[in-house]
């Protein structure tokens, strides 16, 4: 018995037993799987013919298609726009409320935990059809015509959830990190101002940079709300393609997701090198890029 | 900074959440109570009813409601039982320099834009698309796949969109369970399916049920999938919804079927999160260890016994 039970790990170690070789065939299929959708985009954006359904040969034509269609430009460029806008917004708001829970701990901060929490896990049409009417409110019955803006109203739209994001994300950092270092600097007669600038941001600031793309991600991926709040003339790149679906999707659809694909990309190695830098495992990146 | 009030920091977050969510989100659950009145009006609001509730719970919407429970069930079901062995594999048998690799392709698929990767399994799964040639190439179907715009369509889409949501919280679950505890349970003979369900599992709980929250709550409001792979037979509420501030320029029924669906969500977890705790009862109950409590001195080997089962829970 004692025997048995010191030898079976050697063997194991030798050759791989039949659950492990499933567990490994089933993780390969799995990954094939996420990946097929994103390999017809790809492979699609050289599709030459008419429509991205239906493959007709090989062709840079979809990309070149780009250039002569502004509509399609103007789309992207209202994405990335707002995008920016949204996230430096959501970074900043998210941020001194992270900092705020992780130092100043209370009651409160179960409140604006609640808070958060029902953010995040509200259906996005639901914030959506609810955002329609008040924007129209605010704008129509108020008189704040600011609200009337298509570009003020998407970012409205696309920092609520990016607000929340950041917030987890500075504070899990900086509860994760003794609060010495700002009472010593307080002891050291530095004003209040000077600890914050000077010792809290550069702790938490892997974590806002985190914050600031994964916003920026967040906003650029945004079709639901945009749907209903946007404003004809400002029109994003997602709701553009959503309202191409009913009109039948062209090959350019795909070139352009290919390239944002790319963008998104850059975002996240980006994201991920920072967090690498501050000393995070894979595990901990994992945690933070899956939404905290 | 410590003199200052504690949340003053917070106060601009505070007061954006408020103005853009909680009032809007408000102002729809007093929509709700309203009405529409005539062709025209959008809402009003100045008899208040239960009435709309009922309209969105008649035999015409309730349909959808099913339809919207049952994808949701299905595809959070699909969702644990794929992403279950992947997150272990990753966590336990992939060697650790790989590990951050697989994080990588796990997490590019969830940043890829949401509608892009829905138009993908469009084309993938369109009559005349590569599923369906490859699967009558091989001889598996004789004609072309009839499965776009039904509600298998809308299954295989919304376990494509979600299943990175449920990797990754078990991944993490899985992972912090570490090797020492899982060949302690080895050491003490226990198989390795039996270490799995009786230390690994248990431990590796809270991932579990975040994984499982994490996909059932989107899921439940979803409404791009079900539009790009739906059609009309894959109908689910978030459309229903849609459907009534936009077309229908109803925006009392839609309120009230927007408050229903947070209900149904809120009250599903509730029933699953009773039916497993009624299921766990048991083997809580047998994998308790108490402390303290000094064994009959007739009978050590049982005494031994539910101390190794304890662990073991």
């Amino acid at each position: 018995m004692t025997l048995r039970q010191t030898e079976r790990p050697t063997v194991r170690r030798a050759r791989p037993s039949w659950s492990d070789v499933a567990l490994t065939v089933w993780g390969v299929l799995v990954f094939i799987f996420l990946f097929a959708p994103i390999a017809v985009i790809i492979v699609s954006s050289f599709n030459g013919g008419r429509l991205l359904v239906a493959w007709d040969g090989f062709s840079i034509a979809p990309f070149l298609a780009i250039v002569a269609k502004p509509a399609v430009q103007s789309a992207v460029l209202v994405s990335i726009q707002t995008g920016l806008i949204a996230a430096v917004f959501a970074t900043l708001l998210g941020t001194l409320a992270g900092i705020a829970m992780a130092r100043h701990p209370g009651k409160w901060v179960y409140w604006f935990l609640g808070l958060l929490l029902l953010v995040s896990v509200t259906p996005e049409i639901v914030d959506a059809v609810a955002l329609l009417p008040w924007l129209v409110f605010l704008g129509q019955d108020l008189g704040l015509t600011v609200f009337g803006n298509g570009i003020v109203r998407l970012v409205v739209g696309h920092s609520l959830f990016a607000i929340a994001v950041v917030s987890y994300i500075v504070r899990a950092r900086l509860v994760g990190m003794d609060a010495q270092l700002e009472e010593a600097s307080g002891d050291l007669y530095a004003k209040p101002l000077t600890t914050f600038r000077r010792v809290t941001l550069p702790l938490a600031m892997p974590a806002v940079l985190a914050g600031f793309l994964l916003s920026f991600t967040l906003s650029l991926d945004n079709t639901v709300i945009a749907a209903f709040v946007q404003v004809s003339g400002t029109t994003p790149w997602p709701v553009y393609v959503f309202s191409a679906l009913r009109s039948g999707l062209r090959p350019e659809i795909a070139a352009v997701s290919t390239l944002m694909l790319l963008l998104t990309l850059v975002a996240l190695a980006a994201v991920a090198l920072v967090l690498k830098r501050a000393g995070d495992s894979a595990t901990q990146i994992a945690r933070t890029l899956g939404g905290g | 900074m410590r003199r200052s009030p504690g949340f003053a920091l917070a106060i601009p977050a505070w007061v954006w959440l408020a103005l853009f969510f909680v009032a809007p989100v408000g102002m729809v659950v007093w929509f709700s109570f309203g009405y529409k009145p005539g062709i025209f009006g959008t809402h009003a609001n100045d008899v208040l009813s239960l009435e709309r509730y009922a309209e969105a719970l008649s035999p015409t919407f309730f349909s959808t409601f099913q339809n919207t429970l049952w994808v949701g069930i299905a595809g959070t079901t699909l969702c644990l039982l794929i992403g279950m062995p992947v997150a272990y594999w990753m966590a336990v048998k992939v060697r650790p320099e790989r590990r951050g690799i697989l994080i990588a392709l796990v997490l590019v698929p969830f940043w890829t834009n949401f509608l892009v990767r829905t138009i993908g399994w469009q084309v993938l799964l369109a009559p005349e698309g590569w599923v369906s040639t490859l699967l009558q190439a091989v001889g598996v179907t004789q004609g072309p796949l009839e499965i776009l715009y039904t509600r298998t369509a809308v299954l295989i889409g919304v376990v494509y969109n979600y299943l990175p949501l449920m990797i990754l919280p078990l991944f993490v679950a899985f992972d912090r369970v570490g090797g020492p505890l899982r060949e302690a349970s080895k050491d003490l003979g226990a198989g390795r399916w039996r270490t799995f369900f009786r230390v690994t599992l248990p431990l590796a709980g809270p991932g579990v049920v975040a994984g499982v929250l994490l996909v059932f709550i989107p899921l439940m409001g979803d409404y791009i999938t079900a539009t790009v792979l739906g059609g009309a037979k894959g109908n689910m509420v978030g459309q229903l919804v849609a459907s009534q501030f936009q077309a229908a320029q109803n925006w009392a029924l839609g309120s009230a079927m927007a408050v229903l669906l947070i209900l149904v969500i809120t009250a599903t977890i509730a029933v699953g999160a009773a039916i497993v705790w009624l299921i766990l009862l048991p083997i809580r109950r047998r994998n308790r260890l108490v402390l303290g409590d000094a064994p009959p001195p007739s009978d050590p080997p049982a005494a031994a016994e539910r101390e190794l089962q304890g662990v073991g829970a």
